[in-house]
């Protein structure tokens, strides 16, 4: 076999892989980069403002303004409100992709016979991080909760070890790294769903424990940012994924377009807002991401409609549901889209704050 | 009427079936005996059925004869082996020679669509040198083709047939990337992975003719493994459903259930149509062309029961060639056991190929090339291997047959050379149209001998480095049949000319696998289907220019 | 020997996806077959061929459905299914057979003289060995080769009978018939739950288990 190219997939989850796994692993050593002078002085250049202009009576009214609005118990009351809706938000976010992970390891690894023990593991991590997923959903209380947060923890974890896993699975085969490998050995981006529902859930966690009087953050940076820049990278690896295996398919119905189409300009738009935020770009990236959460559900309807184009139809369920497209896969991209929401709000938040 | 394809015609009363749904109907439109059609054709296999598409997609009126009955897959194939030889020609023929061939079978359809009904779908370019062999390689004989534009012309076919194939193929000059992705590998393909790995030679998913994604009507492939015997989904891409409703649509007529006997010429030497038997009566089908499509077999049959006081060898046989040079491929194996479950049953047989021996000159002690497949057999086919080619009976035959789902095997398709006895001549004997039936001699020279040891030895090499066990050698076995016909750029030394046209008989064409001088290595509907299709577009500017 | 499928009926799929309606009609033809039907041999000619198909595929167990060989050899004579070919060293299908099995129960008077269905299945087995590998004495052979006859016509048409019935098919665990549902794992050592589960040492239990869901 000839080796392709490396796949735009494997760069985004590789690149994505290796962050998430250092904040999982060494998160004390993150906090330092990300504490670090150097590093905030490089932000800070790049997110400066322009050079205020001398202090006048005027600016002065201002931000006594500013303080006064700020310190106003309504606003508190309103900042507070929205922190812990936009945590809960990022819960459900979490929520939608643990299932999806749930329901799509558990379709695949039976089709695989679950020859392995570790092939039952994502099926349980997705259900453990499903429900504390839920759980954050339904809970109204203002902070983080410690097992939530050690779920998070571990299902990033798992997500990262079970991208070894299917890198390995795909590597041992004859053949190695190659499009047939990456077409019907274990998929390299699954694992990173799973991951990436950790990461979200980690970051909605800390956003409910932001204290009234501060902006949210994540690891010392802004939250809102932070989580929109993880988001963008899940979803460029998400569409990776869709592109290889709709190349699988040869892109025979043009609705397979969709998802290389509308999710990568959402990507985009959203990394750029997380980049530097702004009213136009943040307006951009709603669109699209919401776009991107009608896609993911309607990406269902899509892959039921492609299922029943396969000998048998709906009634030879028993092989189709396993050989047709997987029905579970696209509500991830629902997930992704409605986390970058969540972080919008966050950045537009800090935006209104200053 | 009973609706039993193989006793009552289906192509009638102005419709042919649709074999995308049971029951269903095409419109057709009909020509009657008496009008002259642009071009009757003798089969609608990989070439007249190619053929016939591309003639009426350019305008002329087209009428296509075949022998077998018209099936509609869905509702005609059943899941089983035994059943299924309804598919296969399995009229009486007399085979002998040193190495008399099993006809019927894996080498002869009876079905409109020819054998790509049943064929293993595996769809190969030819390497480019094989078109010019006796100068390039030394050995055979030179085509009257360029690859470059034959390259065209697989591209073509190839987009038709949306052939399953490799992202990049590794052997040979760069094609157009496949129209759909490669399928999945099943144990047995895997097995030959290893294998060619182990040695250090390439492999490759193979290019087939089974669609891995859904097309129009066709299902992706199901990996039901029954292809040899007829795909009951159509996943298949074969000639029956891919260029005959296109023809059908253009505007030609199939004639199912109808056996074409004798072609007929004038005082001028021109062919001016075709007896048939259809429905219990002989009846004659005026046409301006004629195109003999029967496949190397019944192509030099009809030619030569055409025989006349004008041309009393038969037509289109002033070279004395017709029904010599007949080529048949090798298709030796090497079986083993493995300790792993293989159950090569499930998915098409060939999913992996290695055309190393094809596109690597040195280290042989042979001319031409061979590639190898893995295997899938279902169990009458096994069991005749066991029986048949080894031997085995009684209580060992059973034991071994109980391993069936650990063996796993390895087969080539091998270049045989083009030997003029090995040919097809008539007997006195007469079968159930009257016809005199043909004769096919074969026996391998001493080049075939070495292919075929070379192989052997290649393979047992290749199989026990994957660790497999009880390793025996299946030394008699043969697929494809092309010669008979061949091609050339002289009148003294070959039948038609790179146009498929003879040299004797102006408006009588050949086209299918009869017009090959040399074989090559790899399976040839491919390669007979671009040639159809070549025909039609040199068959168009002929036309355009009043050459016909 | 115990089975290598223990429990597995291909048949218990009859009603599933994995087979269709002409499937279905094709297979019941073939279990309806009476055994004692033969429309082409003759009453004289049918226990010698009744003989030799026991010797050639021994069915010793017993099972819920015996594969009635010889009926269906007799059946593809009487169609006279031919194979597309026909070597030029022996007569016609059906002659080969008439001539053939006359000239083993000669054979077998020659040697033991008895006809071939009243020998014990070792001098049974010792005929057949001859007639493959061409050592046969009587006159009958003389414009009949044995070893043409034996391969071409008496493995081939017994084997390839007994591989058509469903019974053979739970012995090697092919999954038979597979449309609309085909298969979906194909790896080393994957089985979908509508194939066969083969008895490895110490999983006997479990394969048989197994091998009841099937369906």
């Amino acid at each position: 076999m000839t080796r392709p190219i490396p796949a735009l997939d494997l760069a985004a989850n590789l690149a994505l892989a290796g962050v998430a796994a250092l904040i999982v692993v060494r998160p004390r050593h993150v906090t330092q980069i990300a504490a670090s002078p150097l590093l905030k002085r490089a932000i800070a250049n790049r997110l400066a403002p322009a050079p205020a202009p001398p202090p006048s009576p005027l600016t002065k009214l201002r931000e006594l303004r500013r303080l006064a609005r700020r310190y106003a118990p309504t606003v508190q009351a309103k900042h507070r409100r929205l922190t812990r809706a936009t945590g809960r938000k990022l819960n459900g976010s979490a929520a939608l992709l643990a299932f999806s992970v749930l329901t799509d390891s558990a379709v695949e690894h039976y089709r695989g016979s679950f020859q392995n023990r570790a092939m039952y593991t994502p099926l349980i991590a997705a259900a453990v991080t499903l429900g504390a997923s839920l759980f954050g959903l339904g809970d109204t209380r203002g902070q983080k909760h410690t097992v939530r947060d050690v779920v998070y923890g571990s299902a990033a974890a798992t997500g990262f070890t079970g991208l070894g896993f299917h890198l390995y699975n795909i590597l041992k085969r004859p053949g190695g790294w190659s499009w047939l490998n990456l077409f019907y050995a274990a998929p390299v981006g699954a694992p990173m769903a799973l991951a990436l529902a950790g990461l979200i859930g980690r970051g909605a966690e800390r956003v409910r424990d932001t204290a009234p009087l501060d902006d949210a953050t994540v690891l010392g940076m802004p939250a809102g940012r932070m989580l929109a820049a993880v988001t963008a990278a899940g979803l460029a690896g998400t569409v990776g994924e869709a592109g290889l295996l709709h190349f699988r398919g040869a892109y025979h119905d043009p609705a397979m377009l969709l998802p290389v189409t509308i999710p990568p300009l959402a990507s985009a738009a959203l990394a750029a807002a997380a980049l530097r935020p702004g009213r136009t770009i943040n307006r951009l990236a709603r669109w699209w991401l919401r776009m991107t959460a009608v896609l993911g559900f309607a990406g269902v309807g899509f892959h039921a409609y492609g299922v029943s184009r396969n000998m048998g139809g709906w009634r030879n369920w028993s092989q189709n549901l396993l050989n047709g497209p997987p029905l579970p896969a696209p509500p991830s991209f629902t997930g992704l889209a409605l986390a970058g929401l969540a972080a919008l709000t966050l950045i537009e938040e800090a935006e209104t704050d200053v | 009427m009973s609706d039993n394809a193989q006793e009552t015609p289906r192509a009638i009363r102005g419709r042919a079936p649709d074999v995308f749904h049971p029951g269903g109907w095409v419109p057709m439109r009909q020509h009657s005996d008496d009008e002259v059609v642009d071009f009757a054709i003798v089969g609608t296999g990989a070439g007249g059925g190619t053929l016939a598409c591309k003639l009426a997609e350019y305008g002329f009126s087209v009428v296509a004869l075949d022998a077998g009955p018209y099936w509609r897959p869905l509702e005609d194939f059943a899941s089983d082996e035994h059943h299924q030889a309804k598919l296969y020609w399995t009229d009486e023929r007399i085979t002998d020679g040193d190495d008399p061939i099993q006809l019927g079978s894996n080498n002869c359809g009876k079905s409109v669509g020819g054998s790509t009904v049943h064929f293993a779908m595996v769809s190969l370019r030819f390497r480019p040198e094989w078109f010019k062999c006796r100068s390039k390689l030394g050995y055979g004989a030179d085509w009257p083709l360029d690859w470059r534009e034959m390259w065209t012309y697989y591209a073509e076919v190839e987009a038709a047939l949306k052939i399953s194939g490799p992202v990049n193929y590794p052997w040979g000059p760069q094609r157009p990337r496949y129209p759909y992705r490669p399928h999945e590998l099943n144990a047995a393909a895997l097995v030959l992975a290893e294998g060619a790995e182990a040695l250090g030679i390439g492999w490759s998913p193979t290019p087939l003719a089974t669609v891995s994604a859904p097309r129009g009507h066709s299902p992706p492939c199901i990996y039901r493994g029954m292809c040899v015997i007829g795909c009951s989904t159509n996943a298949k891409q074969s000639v029956l459903i891919t260029w005959l409703p296109r023809a059908l649509a253009a505007g030609a007529e199939i004639r199912d259930l109808a056996m074409v006997g004798r072609i007929e010429h004038d005082d001028n030497g021109r062919a001016t149509g075709v007896h048939y038997m259809r429905e219990g009566v002989w009846r004659f089908q005026r046409a301006r062309n004629v195109v003999v499509a029967g496949y190397a077999i019944e192509t030099p049959r009809l030619l030569l029961h055409s025989a006349s006081s004008r041309f009393p060898d038969g037509l289109a046989n002033s070279s004395g060639l017709v029904g010599k040079n007949l080529m048949v491929q090798a298709n030796q194996a090497v079986w083993g056991i493995m300790e792993r479950e293989i159950r090569s049953y499930k998915g098409p047989p060939s999913l992996a190929i290695t055309e190393h021996w094809n596109y690597t000159d040195t280290g042989k002690d042979f001319f031409g090339g061979y590639a190898y497949m893995s295997q899938g057999p279902l169990p009458i086919t096994w069991s005749g291997t066991q029986a048949g080619k080894r031997g085995l009976w009684g209580q060992r035959l059973l034991d071994e047959m109980e391993k069936y789902n650990h063996q796993v095997g390895l087969k080539i398709v091998g270049e045989c050379q083009p030997q003029e006895r090995n040919r097809v001549t008539l007997t006195d004997q007469k079968d159930q149209y009257g016809l005199p039936v043909p004769r096919i001699s074969h026996s391998y020279c001493d080049n075939d001998k070495r292919l075929i040891a070379h192989s052997l030895g290649f393979m047992r090499r290749a199989l026990d480095a994957t660790g497999a066990t009880e390793i025996w050698d299946e030394t008699d076995d043969t697929c494809h049949l092309n010669g008979t016909a061949r091609m050339g750029d002289d009148p003294d030394s070959s039948v038609v000319n790179a146009d498929c046209r003879s040299w004797d008989v102006p408006n009588l064409w050949i086209c299918d696998g009869s017009v090959f001088p040399t074989v090559g290595g790899v399976n040839p509907s491919l390669t007979i289907q671009a040639i159809a299709c070549r025909t039609a577009d040199r068959i168009r500017s002929m036309a355009a220019r009043g050459e016909l | 020997m115990s089975e290598r499928y223990p429990g597995y009926d291909v048949l218990s799929k009859r009603n599933s996806m994995s087979w269709n309606e002409q499937t279905r009609e094709v297979i019941d033809q073939r279990l309806a077959l009476d055994p004692d039907r033969h429309l082409f041999f003759s009453d004289d000619e049918w226990p010698t061929l009744r003989a030799l198909c026991d010797r050639i595929v021994p069915q010793t167990t017993v099972r819920p459905h015996p594969i009635p060989v010889a009926a269906m050899v007799d059946e593809k004579m009487y169609t006279n299914a031919g194979d597309g070919y026909r070597y030029a060293s022996l007569p016609a299908m059906r002659e080969t057979w008439r001539r053939g099995l006359a000239a083993l129960d000669a054979e077998s008077r020659d040697h033991h003289r008895q006809r071939f269905h009243e020998l014990e299945p070792l001098q049974q087995d010792a005929v057949l060995k001859a007639v493959q590998d061409g050592q046969v004495t009587n006159r009958a052979w003389r414009d009949l080769p044995p070893k043409s006859f034996f391969t071409k016509r008496v493995l081939h048409d017994i084997v390839s009978s007994y591989y058509a019935h469903p019974t053979s098919w739970n012995e090697i665990g092919f999954g038979g018939p597979a449309s609309p549902r085909g298969y979906v794992r194909m790896n080393f050592d994957r089985r979908d739950p509508w194939e066969a589960s083969e008895a490895r040492p110490g999983r006997e239990q479990r394969a048989r288990r197994e091998n009841e869901r099937v369906g």
